[in-house]
């Protein structure tokens, strides 16, 4: 009698989470059930191919430079950002003023793509605006070589342009991110530290830096969630097929489902998620393992 | 004169002293990340010949380099005429974007809330694994997602509807995360008290976890307002047809030698952005600040 009433009890709690996870199931996890099971079949006939629709996608060129430049991108693009955001969090944490610049610096995050592609266009063009001041620049200083103009989009400059707008959009955020978890910390703890004598590095290592593990983690996360997400600009900015600088594998699975390329796109998928996995599941594990 | 003020004199006095060159830096920083902003509404109100000549080497049509006015020398409204007057489309893809966000949050809220709720207040077998799966779901990117929601949407018969953006964006699990992280703030005691007082679990949902977790929920909608409103790749992989289409696939159409038009676009997108964020921006920072610290 008292397992039933228990079971029923569950019951009307979980009543809360169906119709939500009712839709992750039907857009979400089933859907990407059946991609798993197409990534072994060939899409016309829907013969068994075993691992051939894998192999295309190892072999694809395109596939192993939208690898390389993803990998080059988010290896430097997130803990660029994570640093840069971090800093900016500590110098500010004690300014009385701290309020107006984080609105200033989350200002970014409330413009469309489109409005800042239009900006970017004006700015970093061959005949461009940021070449015209470069121009300015050494026209005032007779010793420099004449300045040409760099095509930022078509060089290898385009990188370091996608990672200036991934920085630009985001830092704000990972600012207030990283203000939440230094306030979290406990105040009188530093300042103890700081009467026994602590300097500014002892305070940051010993105290901080351990203080902050779990905020790195969730900080880290949402970097790349946001990097993710960063594919947008890139893509307005310089179209399906940029750069081979900038071309991510975003660009790859865009163009194959444009050119109904779904068999390697399902291998690609497959595999893309299951990286994704990995990585959430091995950070997790090492988080757990610092106790944060 | 006690221990403690000494202290706390000695600390004010550190903290003056270092704040010129931290204020230095952040304004610098603040002035960096706003300053190709300011170009936006100067553009809006600029004549197009003043436009044309500035960007004419953009434009392909001079030598030089392009320059620009922040403060426009002839300034006109002619740009959000021709907009608000003269382009009965605009008011199309205006409203489709409003229906569109309008419909995507309120899905959010009715679905995420409670789907939130059950993570934070109930433990039940699977819930990490569940919410791990969440976390990863969150974390996949559109394109990954392209085929799988590409499939069942040719199999709902929904391609090229509006519902073919909609319903993915309601089950999104992201602003379950943020909902769920305010909810978390939330003591677990309070509820164990409202359940001992007798509390049926919708109402202690309704009472006590709604309005004691509402900053989470009030951020995750600030978010989702600013992503959806804005949404590109997903109307342009899913919608076929222009006249359901939102105005954030209408800018990007605009070329260059039209700039002044299309900043007055970008006017017109960006206030109700820019209302949404200032209302929330409160909510933002301390819903963020969930996010942050782990409790």
């Amino acid at each position: 009698m008292k397992g039933k009433w228990r079971f029923r009890w569950m019951n009307r709690r979980l009543l809360f989470l169906l119709p939500g996870f009712a839709g992750v199931m039907v857009f979400y996890l089933l859907p990407f059930l059946e991609v798993v099971r197409r990534s072994f079949l060939r899409s016309g006939n829907r013969a068994f191919v075993g691992m051939d629709n894998y192999n295309a996608v190892f072999h694809n060129a395109a596939f192993v430079l939208a690898v390389r430049n993803t990998a080059v991108y988010m290896a430097v693009g997130v803990p660029l950002l994570m640093v840069i955001s971090l800093l900016l969090a500590m110098l500010l944490r004690n300014l009385t003023t701290k309020r107006k610049f984080v609105s200033a610096m989350l200002l970014p995050m409330a413009v469309p793509a489109a409005v800042m592609v239009l900006v970017l266009r004006i700015l970093i063009d061959r005949q461009g605006a940021v070449n015209g001041m470069l121009a300015g620049i050494t026209e005032h200083f007779a010793s420099l070589p004449v300045f040409e103009g760099i095509d930022y989009l078509n060089s290898g400059w385009a990188i370091v342009i996608v990672l200036c707008s991934f920085l630009w959009k985001n830092t704000g955020y990972m600012v207030i991110l990283w203000l939440a978890g230094l306030s979290a910390l406990p105040k009188e703890v530093e300042e103890a530290a700081r009467v026994d004598g602590a300097n500014k590095w002892q305070n940051w290592h010993y105290i901080i830096r351990p203080g902050l593990s779990g905020t790195t983690f969730t900080i880290g996360m949402l970097s790349v969630l946001q990097i993710f997400k960063s594919y947008r600009e890139v893509w307005m900015v310089a179209g399906s097929y940029p750069q081979e600088n900038i071309y991510f594998l975003q660009h790859l699975l865009q163009n194959w489902y444009l050119k109904l390329e779904f068999d390697r796109m399902a291998a690609l998928t497959v595999l893309l998620s299951l990286v994704l996995l990995v990585v959430c599941l091995c950070l997790q594990k090492r988080l757990e393992q610092n106790g944060g | 004169m006690d221990v403690a003020q000494i202290i706390s004199v000695k600390i004010k006095k550190k903290k003056k002293k270092n704040s010129w060159l931290a204020t230095g830096i952040c304004f610098l920083m603040a002035f960096i990340i706003c300053l190709p902003l300011l170009m936006i509404p100067g553009g809006a109100f600029m004549d197009p010949a003043e436009i044309r000549q500035m960007l004419s080497p953009v434009l392909g049509a001079g030598n030089g380099y392009a320059i620009w006015h922040f403060i426009p020398i002839y300034p006109t409204i002619e740009h959000f005429y021709r907009l608000l007057i003269g382009s009965p489309a605009f008011y199309k893809l205006f409203w489709n974007t409003v229906g569109m966000t309008g419909a995507i949050l309120a899905g959010q809220l009715i679905v995420g809330l409670p789907s939130a709720w059950a993570f934070a207040a109930f433990k039940f077998r699977g819930r990490d694994f569940l919410f791990g799966l969440y976390v990863v779901l969150m974390l996949l990117p559109f394109q990954v997602m392209l085929l799988p929601q590409y499939i069942v949407l040719q199999k709902l018969d929904l391609y090229s509807n509006p519902a073919a953006v909609i319903l993915p964006a309601v089950f999104s699990t992201f602003p379950v995360f943020i909902m769920y992280r305010g909810f978390t703030q939330i003591d677990l005691e309070v509820l164990e008290a409202a359940r001992l007082d007798g509390a049926g679990e919708l109402q202690i949902f309704l009472y006590v976890g709604l309005p004691l977790g509402q900053m989470g929920t009030r951020a995750a909608m600030v978010l989702s307002f600013l992503e959806y409103w804005n949404l590109v790749e997903q109307p342009m992989a899913f919608l076929e047809e222009q006249k359901d289409w939102p105005l954030s696939l209408y800018l990007p159409q605009l070329d260059i030698s039209q700039a002044g038009f299309a900043f007055a676009v970008s006017v017109v997108v960006l206030i109700p952005a820019l209302f949404v964020f200032a209302l929330g921006q409160d909510a933002l920072e301390e819903g963020i600040t969930y996010i942050g610290t782990k409790k």
